[in-house]
């Protein structure tokens, strides 16, 4: 092309020069360079282009060996997790993104958790109830600070709970049966006087409603945070990332190792996984099963890790609807649904979960033996129910997006064979929180019930369930009101095998956090670290 | 004159009808940010407290007479979720989408106008057909799977040639300009990409046209080959319609390239509107539309002045008609 328009410049050239006319001589001589000059054109965009681009990776260099020398100085991990708090404000917005960064980190409890689930002691070093359950006096540590300078003393305990049951805060309804909680500066105590025996109480006090907070501090707990904890929050941008850095006014025994924690909060999986790959996270938590096979392949770099957890992926039924309180088509697909298949399809760390406590809760017992996976059973309860694949029956499931479509569909598919036609949903979450949880409006609902210790949802027929029977609301007031673990372990385990031969649901898996780290990295919690993660032990040696 | 205060009238008046449009549309949505606040397991009391609290069981004309008036102080609103003010959550976001999308028009317009220019001269039937299926192929490339194979072929950590990172912004912003460069160079390339294909055909088709104008006639009947008549001559005839394209694109891209900022975990404005739909924060929510809206209809605007500027002809045939005459 370059040629032709070569040959045609050279008779212009020729044809114009021979005018006599001036104008149209200055006109000629600038169009043979025309076609060359868009050809300079790009040339000069690419040659920026690279410029930039050679700029910037040059800039990148430098950058890096900055923050090498300063991960010399005072140590830097970054972690990358899922969900993002919209906000730090613990005591009035809901959310385990909120509990998972803040609990242990920058604010403390009265009690804390462990990895197992287990109430070990925080604020309070020790503590002991009356015979009959009603008075519990909690022993606090000496000289504790908050991460502003101040004391933190049995006022700050008392006031803290005392606030959150008067100003109703997240979560105050799971301290109903408290009648009133006393500080005594002097003995150093705590003493929370209940109206009816709870053996909820201690570890209710391990998540929110047992934090401490420094009621002479004045900030922002929107985008602040002031605690006792072993990290403070230096710098929050919301559904971005958190910076945390070692608090310097620390008291107690869980001192920070790493001077500066960034959470990074990377929502879209791949995204997540390149982070991981490329060295800008250290730790990925959770990292989706099916995508950690390279990570688990290259195991002289990485480590993955499942971790148990609380999280219950309930596929309730609506056991007020029209169509769903019939116990023998909830029944029916109890026995359609092929678990097996469904842990597979994601990877295979998630446990089998046959009724409404997993594992890390207590009144567990494997249930999974009581609705086996048994096809001929489910059609001949459909057919008594009146229903079979030339005549199937039509059921709704609605669910929120952040599952992602694959189990709407797997299902679907399962519960096909047995005649039911299953039209699936999948709303924006909020959207669900209305229509089913709220309004009640649905046939199945699939959602992950996260929460630990949550089993008083199956003992109250309002909730969205609309599950009611009164074995198990007998049997678990008396959980509640036992004095020793063991008996209430024993009435918890005795009513959740009620509800689950009940079917007002199908569990269709506890699921596990698979955490995947860089060689280096010690410390970081495995178990339940999607609502506790307390970082403190945490350390990262480049390798 | 006349001409600019008759545009700045109707874009007051569409930013009103957008302004009412947001804020009815928003309150169909089923939900709301009080039982987002509150959470699964909290008692039905809580969430009447928080919607007392956080003025949501006022009435309609109030909350809408209160967002306007705020809006015409220039005041966005405070998100009800975050606690800061809208318009410095949107400038923070801001400053990843713009440089983003400014950055994929620039490769886009390097890209599209030559190569347009070029598939508008080439005059072989295999050569044009060529142009052609590049064009269709860009312009056709999912914006997911083109930012995938971005990422495939130029990632630190998991791609061939090692280089870009493939997620997120860096912490310090822009006060590391270099990291942030980097950070933005593989999603404004997948975008330039794609956009550079569609105004490679918008080149092409607007040289096409002016190519069969008189205008050029004229100008290879003094003497210009047909490449030079149709870039100097069509080429700058075709500039008022590349820039009204040019500045429609720029427009949607700011929403345009949401998708590309989630594969990239980029914290900008598309990604930001889809939490705060999500969330139920209204507020933010209807000044975030707001202010796009608006952007678009500046845009609209400056095109429109543009145009003016750049074909003297639209000025004589408006405010000075009488010359004319």
């Amino acid at each position: 092309m370059s040629e032709h328009t070569g040959a045609y410049d050279n008779t212009d050239a020729t044809t114009t020069s021979a005018s006599t006319d001036a104008s149209l001589e200055s006109r000629a001589k600038t169009p043979q360079r025309g076609p060359k000059r868009w050809l300079w054109v790009i040339i000069a965009a690419i040659v920026v282009i690279g410029i930039v681009i050679a700029l910037a990776i040059t800039g990148r260099k430098g950058s890096d060996t900055n923050t090498a020398s300063t991960n010399n100085a005072d140590s830097t991990v970054t972690i990358g997790l899922k969900l993002a708090p919209t906000n730090l404000d613990i005591r009035n917005t809901a959310g385990s993104a909120i509990d998972q960064i803040l609990i242990g980190n920058v604010y403390e409890g009265l009690v804390a958790r462990d990895e197992n689930n287990q109430v070990v002691p925080a604020i309070a070093k020790s503590w002991e109830h009356s015979a009959d359950g009603l008075t519990y006096t909690f022993h606090l540590n000496e000289n504790m600070t908050f991460s502003n300078g101040d004391k933190l003393t049995a006022e700050d305990v008392a006031w803290s709970i005392n606030q959150l049951i008067k100003n109703q805060y997240h979560d105050a309804d799971s301290l109903n049966m408290v009648k009133s909680v006393a500080a005594d500066d002097d003995a150093n105590t705590v003493t929370i006087t209940l109206n009816t025996a709870n053996s909820n109480l201690l570890w209710t006090l391990t998540g929110r409603p047992g934090l401490v907070f420094d009621k002479d501090a004045k900030y922002d707990a929107k985008t602040e945070a002031i605690g006792s904890g072993p990290y403070t929050v230096a710098k929050f941008v919301a559904n971005d990332s958190i910076t945390l850095k070692a608090n310097a006014n620390y008291w107690g025994s869980h001192k920070a190792k790493t001077a500066t924690i960034i959470v990074r909060y990377l929502a879209d999986d791949n995204a997540a996984v390149n982070a991981l790959k490329s060295g800008d996270v250290q730790v990925l938590a959770p990292i989706t099963e099916n995508l950690a096979e390279p990570f688990t392949a290259d195991s002289a770099h990485y480590t993955v890790k499942a971790g148990d957890d609380t999280d219950k992926y309930v596929l309730a039924f609506n056991n007020a609807g029209e169509k769903t309180s019939d116990k023998r088509v909830r029944q029916a697909i109890r026995y359609a649904i092929n678990h097996k298949e469904l842990i597979a399809s994601r990877g295979g760390s998630d446990k089998a979960l046959g009724g409404p406590i997993p594992s890390l809760d207590p009144g567990y017992e494997d249930l999974t033996n009581l609705y086996p996976y048994d096809l001929d059973k489910a059609k001949a309860l459909m057919a008594q129910a009146g229903y079979s694949e030339d005549k199937p029956l039509q059921l709704s499931l609605t669910y929120a997006n952040i599952y992602g479509t694959e189990l709407g569909d797997q299902l679907r598919s399962q519960l096909q064979k047995i005649g039911i036609d299953l039209k699936v949903n999948v709303v924006e979450f909020s959207t669900w929180l209305q229509d089913v949880y709220t309004n009640k409006d649905y046939d199945l609902s699939l959602v992950d019930h996260n929460e630990s210790h949550d089993f008083y949802q199956w003992a109250d027929p309002t909730y969205y369930y609309g599950y009611d029977n009164k074995d198990v609301q007998d049997l678990y007031a008396k959980a509640i009101a036992a004095t020793s673990d063991e008996e209430r372990d024993q009435l918890l385990a005795q009513a959740a095998k009620v509800v689950s031969e009940d079917a007002p649901a199908d569990w269709l898996f506890n699921y596990r956090v698979t955490t995947a780290w860089v060689k280096g990295v010690n410390g970081f919690p495995v178990n339940l670290n999607q609502t506790l993660l307390p970082l403190y032990n945490v350390t990262y040696t480049k390798q | 004159m006349r001409f600019v205060i008759r545009r700045l009238a109707l874009f007051a008046v569409a930013l009103f009808g957008i302004s009412l449009v947001v804020f009815v549309a928003l309150r169909i949505l089923p939900g709301d940010v009080a039982s987002i606040m509150a959470g699964l397991n909290s008692p039905p009391e809580r969430v009447a407290a928080l919607r007392e609290q956080l003025g949501l069981n006022r009435s309609l004309p109030a909350q809408y007479a209160d967002w306007v008036s705020a809006l015409c102080h220039g005041d966005f609103g405070t998100s009800v979720l975050t606690g800061r003010s809208v318009g410095a959550q949107v400038g923070a976001r801001a400053q990843v989408t713009f440089p983003l999308i400014t950055l994929g028009l620039l490769i886009a317009m390097a890209l599209g106008i030559p190569l347009g220019c070029a598939a508008a001269l080439a005059r072989k039937p295999a050569v044009r057909a060529a142009f052609h299926v590049v064009a269709i192929i860009g312009g056709s490339v999912p914006a997911l799977w083109g930012g995938l194979l971005m990422i495939l072929l130029f990632s630190r950590g998991s791609g061939l040639i090692a280089v870009f990172p493939s997620q997120g912004f860096p912490q310090a912003g822009w006060s590391d300009p270099g990291a942030a460069m980097m950070s933005l160079i593989l999603p404004a390339c997948t975008v330039g990409i794609i956009v550079g294909a569609g105004l490679m055909r918008y080149t092409r088709a607007a040289l096409a046209q002016t190519a069969q104008s008189d205008a050029v006639a004229m100008a290879m009947a003094c003497g210009m080959t047909r490449t030079q008549a149709i870039l100097r001559v069509g080429l700058r005839l075709a500039t008022a319609q590349l820039v009204s394209v040019i500045g429609l694109t720029f427009a949607e891209m700011i929403t345009g390239v949401m998708v590309i900022e989630n594969l990239f975990a980029l914290p900008g404005i598309g990604a930001g509107l889809i939490t705060d739909v999500g969330n139920r924060d209204l507020i933010a929510v209807q000044s975030e539309l707001f202010m796009l809206a608006a952007f678009f209809l500046a845009i609209g605007l400056i095109v429109d002045l543009l145009h003016r500027v750049l074909d003297p002809r639209l000025q004589s045939a408006g405010d000075n008609a009488e010359v004319n005459a």
